[in-house]
């Protein structure tokens, strides 16, 4: 009896919990050594599904309503388009050179990818599913973001030591802003008005006032940083070569704690809701991380594919 | 002349190239073995940064710094080359430490940004040691050569593993 009352509570929590989301919270976890997709239920933290991807996932973006995903393939030299309700693979568009990082606008049917061996950004019609423009960048473009209002996208140019403005509606570069040695992740604030990269050869993590366009501060942080995130108040860092994720305070700076993490961590980010909880991809470990931001604690962990990478926005 | 200057552009973009960028997809390989002895034993012949002299494959340790974080050394190996590389952390409680290579020509060994683990867990006579290793192509852009392909790359790192924990378990189990 006892049972079969918890089993109906549990229910009507369900039954209350889906109208609200329309989906259960998500992770898409690109699995670049499997060489494959890992759907993570966020509530569960438990794998639902792995679908092949082809051409060594690694790079992530969700269209404006996140029903689909665009995911790069560096090996295969294309984007992929992935239904991420039906979860299986819809479309694919050839791309050549080196397709790694990408970013999709906030409203428009756009995604943007960085070319790491041409040096240039394409930007891709989703809708079409075809190039509609390229612009030159710096050298080996990583990490792309665009602004909230969908104004700006953002270039970090690995070996160029700078991020690169990219003006979406004249579509081409208005400003260069230097940064630490070797750019990768870039992230900018909910708000819009900062932006940071993670710098892998010089440790430091490089906060651009995106209005100006200048450099307000750099943090020291862990070794070999990939990707940043804010959530709570605090800036998050994921420290490829050391296994930890650096806090810092955004206004000041300071590093508050270091966290050892797993191995390998790289794609990082929060989720607007799930009281904005933070997830991090661990490429050596093949898991997905999941970080109290207030408690500064590792609270869950769910097994996915190999070496996960999850490099962009890759929660729903 | 304008062909010597293009050529001379070429070269220094090269360089450049080998200096920064690298293959589209890090390399993983993972070796581990199982050893009929106490973790402590294995990890006082295995955990010295300074003494890689249970690997058959290198003939001499140079290095400086013991086992702190930032120690330096340099492999010599049997077959001539050498690897520089360096201590990025180590645990002496838990048995871990990681190290990268800082230093490798792709002709000695065919990796570029490499970096990689060594630990041991266990409990009473017996260990497991894992060796874990990250690391992209020796060549940095599209279409290499096959000597500098994926495939070459993990073939090296995963025979270097494997001959080492091989030779790590006769020289343990041996009483030596």
């Amino acid at each position: 009896m006892k049972s079969t009352l918890a089993v109906a509570g549990c229910f009507v929590w369900l039954a209350l919990l889906a109208p609200a989301t329309a989906f259960s919270s998500e992770a898409l976890v690109t699995n670049q050594v499997s060489d494959s997709l890992s759907f993570v239920d966020l509530v569960t933290m438990k794998s639902t599904a792995e679908i092949k991807i082809g051409g060594k996932s690694a790079g992530i973006a969700l269209s404006p309503d996140k029903t689909k995903a665009y995911v790069t393939a560096p090996d295969g030299q294309e984007l992929v388009e992935v239904d991420a309700v039906k979860r299986e693979v819809t479309r694919r568009l050839k791309l050549g050179g080196g397709p790694l990082g990408i970013a999709a606008h906030p409203t428009k049917a756009e995604a943007y990818v960085a070319d790491w061996y041409a040096h240039k950004v394409t930007i891709v019609d989703t809708e079409k599913l075809e190039k509609v423009a390229e612009i030159p960048v710096g050298q080996s473009p990583s990490g792309l973001a665009v602004t909230p209002d969908g104004t700006l996208l953002l270039s970090a140019d690995r070996d160029s030591n700078q991020v690169s403005f990219i003006d979406l509606t004249k579509r081409e570069v208005i400003a260069t802003v230097p940064t630490g040695e070797r750019p990768f992740g870039v992230t900018i604030d909910a708000s819009g008005r900062l932006a940071y990269t993670a710098n892998v050869a010089s440790d430091d993590v490089t906060v651009i006032d995106i209005a100006t366009r200048t450099v307000v501060g750099t943090v020291k942080v862990g070794h070999r940083p990939y990707a940043v995130e804010i959530s709570a108040g605090y800036g998050f860092v994921t420290n490829q070569g050391e296994g930890t994720i650096s806090v810092f305070q955004p206004g000041t700076g300071n590093i508050v704690k270091t966290i050892e993490a797993c191995d390998h961590p790289e794609g990082i980010q929060r989720h607007d809701d799930l009281n904005a909880a933070i997830y991090i991809a661990c490429w050596g470990d093949n898991v997905l991380l999941q970080l109290d931001p207030r408690a500064l604690a590792i609270t869950g962990k769910a097994a996915v594919g190999d070496g996960p990478r999850a490099f962009g926005k890759f929660l729903r | 002349m304008l062909k010597r200057l293009a050529l001379a552009g070429a070269v220094l973009g090269l360089m450049s190239a080998v200096a920064a960028a690298h293959g589209p997809s890090r390399q993983k390989v993972t070796e581990t073995i199982e050893i009929n002895a106490a973790p402590d034993k294995v990890w006082a012949v295995i955990g010295k940064f300074q003494d890689m002299g249970w690997h058959p494959a290198f003939a001499k340790t140079e290095g400086t710094g013991d086992n702190a974080p930032g120690a330096t050394r340099k492999l010599t190996l049997a077959s001539g080359g050498t690897i520089d590389e360096k201590l990025i952390k180590y645990d002496d409680a838990g048995k871990s430490m990681s190290y990268e290579i800082t230093e490798v020509d792709v002709k000695v060994v065919p990796v570029t940004n490499y970096a990689a683990t060594l630990s041991v867990k266990g409990e009473g006579d017996k260990s497991t040691v894992e060796w874990k290793g990250a690391f992209y192509r020796g060549y940095v852009n599209n279409d290499p050569p096959p000597e500098l392909s994926d495939e070459a790359a993990v073939k090296a790192i995963t025979g270097v593993f494997k001959d080492g924990l091989a030779a790590l378990k006769t020289k343990v189990e041996g009483g030596k």
